[in-house]
């Protein structure tokens, strides 16, 4: 494997930022839902719905979603899209998708890549989006899913510390307890390939389908 | 007398001479309306354990079939194959005679179950099995394809028991790949990919996962006005004894339940299905 170009990182850490304005703060992923109906409390809870969705939920499909975008030829990028946003089981799932990614093509205007133009009339999931730009820069791809996922789950983080809430601190030992789950997916998602996406994240979903009527609500997820 | 048949099975793949029973199932059906009379039969294939019966329909216009798998369930090493086709206009109501066995099977001898349906212009087709019901150490690769022309209309439900809880039977391991992939009009539309496996029984606690639930079900609906029905739906769940939700997207509703029991998700299904058919009853083998 080629040594990571500290150019790279430079680049991902601009572009999976919560400054890069893709509006990731708005969405919870159906977490508000599960704070308001009483599925998660605490530090510990808000932690296992998080690793959840890393092994069984969405987070994993995106993973692998993102890696294959990275890599696939541009034959395979329309299928890619559409499968990632077909993998989405509620309407608020493919809001999030789409409107991230969408936001995130245009924000990266800055870093020209040709893989991003044409999307304009076409939905382009966001972890497709990510991946294309990544893969269009040659990146390594451990390092660009390990940022892709990074700033997935501090956003849940984020959000799961204002909803309960938590103090900063119950936020941060998530994020360190998260790290070996994170390092551990990365390498359980080198060699899946796009059969493997899907899981078990049904109350995760359950979750986002409801929070479409929740009547109060800081996210629009 | 099934389960019997089944246990034998077991017995001979103690023996590495005998070479273990495998159930093979194909089940080709095709329908049209051609005007007048119409849905009918235009072909049907059966061979192995899967058979189809026609009883007599119910709503007048509708063809009513009802699929039978004689092995008494599904083990390690099955091959079902099914495939319908509804020609433009044709409607149909396809259900199971009973509740699906999925029996434990030797780690990777997988069993396969495969759906095709294919829905030309306006053909409208409820589709519904009844309960699949999993043993501890299941080992099931389950496919269900839905190819659709875009003003045709699909309901389909899914239900997963995960062991017999009246029986103490607890799901621990195995491994199921049940996916169901819709295409409508040559564009993906819906793709589901439940994967367990492993230590199922701390996947199943999990709580964003299936909390402890003892089943799960999967409604579909896919039609021009599908989304018309989601407040009904999304009422009869808040009014439910299990868990639940239901989204609307793309012309299409998705509703997911989970219950502790096959007998209280049973009772939910057949309400959101109710409404989905728009009031009309569901078939006599549903009415148990």
């Amino acid at each position: 494997m080629k040594p990571p170009d500290p150019a790279h990182l430079l680049q991902l850490l601009t572009w999976l930022s919560p400054a890069f304005p893709t509006g990731g703060f708005a969405y919870s992923n159906g977490l508000e839902w599960a704070v308001e109906a009483g599925d998660i409390t605490d530090e510990s809870g808000l932690g296992d719905w998080i690793s959840d969705l890393l092994r069984h939920g969405s987070l994993w499909s995106d993973a692998i979603i993102m890696r294959k975008a990275c890599r696939a030829p541009p034959s395979q990028w329309q299928e890619l899209a559409e499968m990632a946003l077909a993998l989405c089981p509620s309407h608020e799932r493919r809001l999030e998708t789409l409107a991230q990614g969408a936001a995130f093509r245009l924000a990266a205007a800055p870093w020209p890549c040709p893989a991003l133009e044409g999307w304009a009339q076409t939905p382009l999931p966001y972890p497709v989006a990510v991946g294309l730009l990544a893969g269009a820069h040659d990146m390594v791809e451990d390092q660009a899913l390990v940022a892709f996922l990074h700033a997935a789950t501090a956003n849940l983080v984020s959000a799961g510390v204002r909803l309960i809430p938590l103090g900063q601190t119950s936020g941060l030992r998530i994020q360190r307890r998260i790290e070996s789950e994170i390092l551990r997916m990365v390498e359980g998602t080198q060699n899946a390939t796009l059969d493997d996406c899907g899981g078990l994240a049904w109350r995760s979903e359950i979750a986002s389908m409801n929070h479409e009527t929740q009547t109060t609500r800081l996210f629009r997820s | 007398m099934q389960l019997n048949m089944r246990v034998v099975a077991e017995d001979y793949r103690l023996g590495d001479a005998l070479s273990p029973q495998r159930a093979r199932g194909e089940l080709k059906l095709a329908l049209v309306n051609d005007g007048g009379a119409g849905t009918r039969l235009a072909d049907l294939y059966q061979a192995g354990c899967l058979k189809i019966r026609f009883p007599r329909a119910q709503d007048v216009g509708t063809f009513e079939a009802v699929t039978l798998n004689l092995s008494g369930g599904i083990a390690g090493g099955d091959h079902l194959d099914t495939h319908i086709h509804l020609g433009a206009n044709a409607q149909a109501l396809i259900a199971a005679l009973a509740a699906e066995k999925v029996y434990g099977a030797r780690v990777g001898e997988s069993a396969r179950v495969e759906t095709h349906i294919h829905l030309e212009a306006g053909a409208s087709l409820d589709y519904l099995p009844q309960e699949t019901i999993l043993f501890d150490n299941l080992w099931l690769e389950r496919n269900l394809t839905v190819t659709m022309a875009a003003d045709a209309r699909y309901l389909g439900v899914e239900c997963l028991v995960f062991g017999r809880a009246a029986m103490g039977e607890v799901l621990r391991h195995g491994e199921l790949r049940d996916r169901i992939r819709i295409t409508r009009a040559g564009q993906l539309l819906f793709l589901d990919q439940t994967r367990l496996s492993g230590d199922l029984a701390a996947q199943l606690s999990g709580k964003a996962l299936a909390g402890g639930a003892g089943a799960f079900a999967n409604i579909v609906c896919v039609a021009p006005d599908a989304g018309d029905q989601l407040n009904a739906i999304r009422e009869a769940i808040r009014h439910g004894g299990g868990e639940g939700a239901a989204s609307a997207f793309s012309g299409m509703v998705l509703a997911r339940l989970l219950a502790k029991n096959a007998a209280s998700l049973r009772e939910g299904v057949v309400k959101i299905l109710e409404i989905c058919r728009k009031g009309r009853a569901l078939p006599r083998v549903w009415q148990s």
